[in-house]
């Protein structure tokens, strides 16, 4: 029977053209691959696990699979392990998590099942059979702040964010650096909101900001509150997550869009060739490597300024370009990176200060 | 904008589900039941107030049929408090969990989740809303204007006329006013149901009014904010009202003043409402003047005929 299932693994990897050499180092899957994906959130949770839904639906046409998933699975070890282990039990043998808050779990799951492979979006443990992965999401929000300096007539943009640390610190920067690119007296005021899914607190401080003279409501929180303020109020914003002219056409000019399927794509492959070797202190995506990307643009742009905002993303779809390139000074004057350099991973992780132009507290 | 009346015209958004869904805690717990289940009932508003304004696209039968369905999702509250006497508190932990659990899968299964609701325009009360600095707190939704209504009513129908002093006879002493031919019972199950609906129409507030979509667990823990104003204004209307503005204030200053630049620890910003309400429960218990204010047989079962 296992010889079967083997010989029908290999006939599947090679029906995608894959070579099925398995690599003496990669992970060698038990039996056909089988892809499952854990959500914390509902599919349609217009955010986060939709931008994943919508991944896998691409990803079941392109590598021709059939990807099961399960919806609403919250960020503990009592709930993540049976919905993991009832899959791996029907024969799945590739785990796609999607939360922070599945790392532990997935860690210890990860030595259990040792011919399974695991990935987590967002997560911070990697193992011989478990990789995580992000995006840089700060390139994608610096393209969104350009279009947010090039529509705003007052040059005082709003940003709403969820908490105060490294990967909502480097898009607000990045949102700044981007908007100063195309007027270099943008300024970017920030309120946190101190959490991801509270549409209330959302809401009164995108209030909050238009109110203060904001025209361009930029947002690193789940919900598209702020961008159906910003209509509702008759001034623009930008999105996070998936494109939220859906919720907001005359508001939304830009949106920072995952697409974890370029991705997760070229991993699967990897994984059904048997030559998947993850990386030992995960990945973090840059749009080149999949990950993030925008959509763009809406009201108030035009055609000369929407080509710059193309230009710049092409340049980052080929790695050209690096937001974090020296000289990156903060508003106390501290030189983060030199002239030259590239800030390094693990300063964009701790990033806890602010450059030219983003008004916050402390 | 100035900051203040920015401030002071976003306080109604923070102030009034509190408001309403202590209001309401407060009569379900005048009979004598000890109801924790808010946040549950206020999910249950939310996500049915969406979805009835998506289905019939009138907001104001929206809102009632939020109102209704609070109610009817409380006679489970009241089957296990009422009939089988199972201790209140877990009762109420329960109905939290299940709400939840409820409401996430009904948004979902419907198609309710993030698809925006037209609300309420806001109406100007000219002359109030002309006046400086606090012009923008009389530009709201009617629902806005009707709390103090439904305040004076609340407070009239509980002090002033005989349905209400039941109700209040059957929170301190079921006992007697069970041999005064008093149904216990029949009361509280009253003073749950239309407490329901009072917390049902907070979370339909929240959703339908306020933010115009559902998202699941949108509510974020303010049920449990209003049990506290409930403990705070030691079961009396017009406290919970002024603790629900208070908190309004707090919730409402914050993105003020981070919009504003004015510079705070951030930390300690997320922290204010918190600590405050955790310093406003130490006044009030070192304070203890009116500690006789609180339900004599608040948590008790009521079982004919045993002696207590």
């Amino acid at each position: 029977m296992k010889k079967l299932l083997l010989s029908a693994g290999f006939a599947l990897a090679s029906f995608f053209g894959l070579t099925n050499v398995a690599n003496a180092e990669g992970l060698t899957l038990d039996g056909p691959p089988k892809v499952a994906m854990i959500y914390i959130s509902p599919t349609n949770d217009g955010g986060w696990t939709q931008a994943f839904d919508e991944a896998r639906l691409r990803l079941e046409e392109e590598l021709g699979i059939k990807i099961q998933y399960v919806e609403s699975v919250p960020e503990s070890a009592s709930a993540i392990r049976p919905a993991v282990e009832r899959f791996i039990k029907r024969g799945t043998n590739i785990v796609i998590g999607t939360a922070f808050g599945y790392s532990d779990t997935f860690k210890s799951l990860s030595e259990d099942y040792p011919d399974v492979a695991f990935l987590n979006g967002s997560g911070t443990t990697n193992g011989p059979n478990l990789l995580s992965f992000y995006g840089r999401t700060y390139e994608s929000q610096y393209l969104c702040g350009m279009a947010a300096g090039a529509a705003s007539e007052t040059g005082k943009l709003g940003f709403v964010a969820a908490n105060p640390f490294g990967p909502v610190n480097w898009t607000i920067n990045a949102y700044a650096m981007g908007a100063r690119e195309m007027n270099p007296d943008a300024t970017v005021s920030v309120v946190y909101t101190g959490a991801w899914n509270d549409p209330t607190k959302e809401r009164s401080a995108t209030k909050a900001l238009i109110d203060q003279g904001a025209d361009v409501i930029g947002q690193h929180v789940d919900t598209p509150t702020p961008q159906l303020v910003a209509q509702e109020n008759g001034v623009l914003g930008t999105g996070h997550h998936r494109d939220f002219r859906e919720f907001a056409p005359e508001a939304t000019i830009c949106s920072s869009v995952w697409v974890w399927d370029r991705f997760l794509k070229t991993e699967l492959e990897k994984i059904i060739a048997g030559n998947w070797v993850p990386e030992p202190h995960g990945a973090l995506l840059s749009m080149q490597e999949g990950g993030t990307d925008i959509a763009c643009c809406g009201k108030n742009i035009d055609k000369q300024e929407e080509a710059k905002i193309m230009a710049a993303r092409d340049e980052l779809l080929k790695g050209e370009l690096e937001v974090y390139a020296g000289p990156v000074v903060d508003l106390d004057g501290n030189v983060r990176a030199a002239e030259g350099e590239v800030l390094p991973d693990g300063a964009l992780w701790q990033m806890d200060w602010f450059v030219d132009g983003v008004i916050t507290q402390q | 904008m100035d900051l203040i009346t920015s401030w002071i015209g976003n306080i109604p958004e923070f102030a009034v589900p509190f408001a309403l869904a202590a209001l309401g805690l407060i009569i379900t717990e005048k009979s004598g039941v000890l109801a924790l289940g808010a946040e549950g009932l206020m999910l249950v508003g939310a996500v049915i107030g969406v979805g009835a304004a998506l289905t019939v696209d009138n907001t104001a039968v929206a809102l009632a049929i939020a109102m209704i369905a609070a109610s009817v999702v409380s006679l489970l509250f009241a089957l296990m408090v009422l009939v089988m006497r199972i201790n209140q508190v877990i009762s109420g932990l329960v109905l939290v969990f299940f709400c939840q659990g409820l409401t996430t899968l009904t948004g979902t299964l419907m198609g309710w989740t993030n698809q925006p609701v037209s609300g309420l325009g806001a109406i100007a009360l000219w002359p109030l809303s002309e006046l400086p600095y606090v012009g923008r707190f009389f530009i709201q939704n009617v629902v806005v204007y009707l709390v103090p209504v439904i305040f004076v009513v609340a407070v009239w129908a509980l002090n002033r006329t005989t349905p209400g002093l039941r109700l209040r006879a059957v929170g301190e002493n079921p006992q007697a006013a069970d041999a005064a031919g008093i149904s216990v019972l029949g009361y509280r199950l009253a003073a749950i149901m239309i407490g329901a609906a009072l917390i049902g129409l907070a979370g339909a507030f929240i959703a339908v009014l306020s933010n115009k979509l559902w998202i699941s667990n949108m509510t974020a823990g303010r049920g449990w904010i209003a049990v506290a104003l409930v403990i705070f204004a030691r079961w009396s209307p017009w406290k919970a009202l002024a603790g629900a503005l208070l908190f309004g204030c707090i919730e409402a200053l914050i993105p003020q003043l981070a919009a504003s630049g004015i510079k705070l620890p951030q930390y300690f910003v997320f922290m204010a409402p918190y600590a405050i309400t955790l310093g406003v429960m130490i006044w009030v218990a070192a304070s203890k003047r009116d500690s006789s204010s609180q339900p004599g047989a608040l948590g008790t079962p009521f079982i004919r005929e045993e002696r207590t």
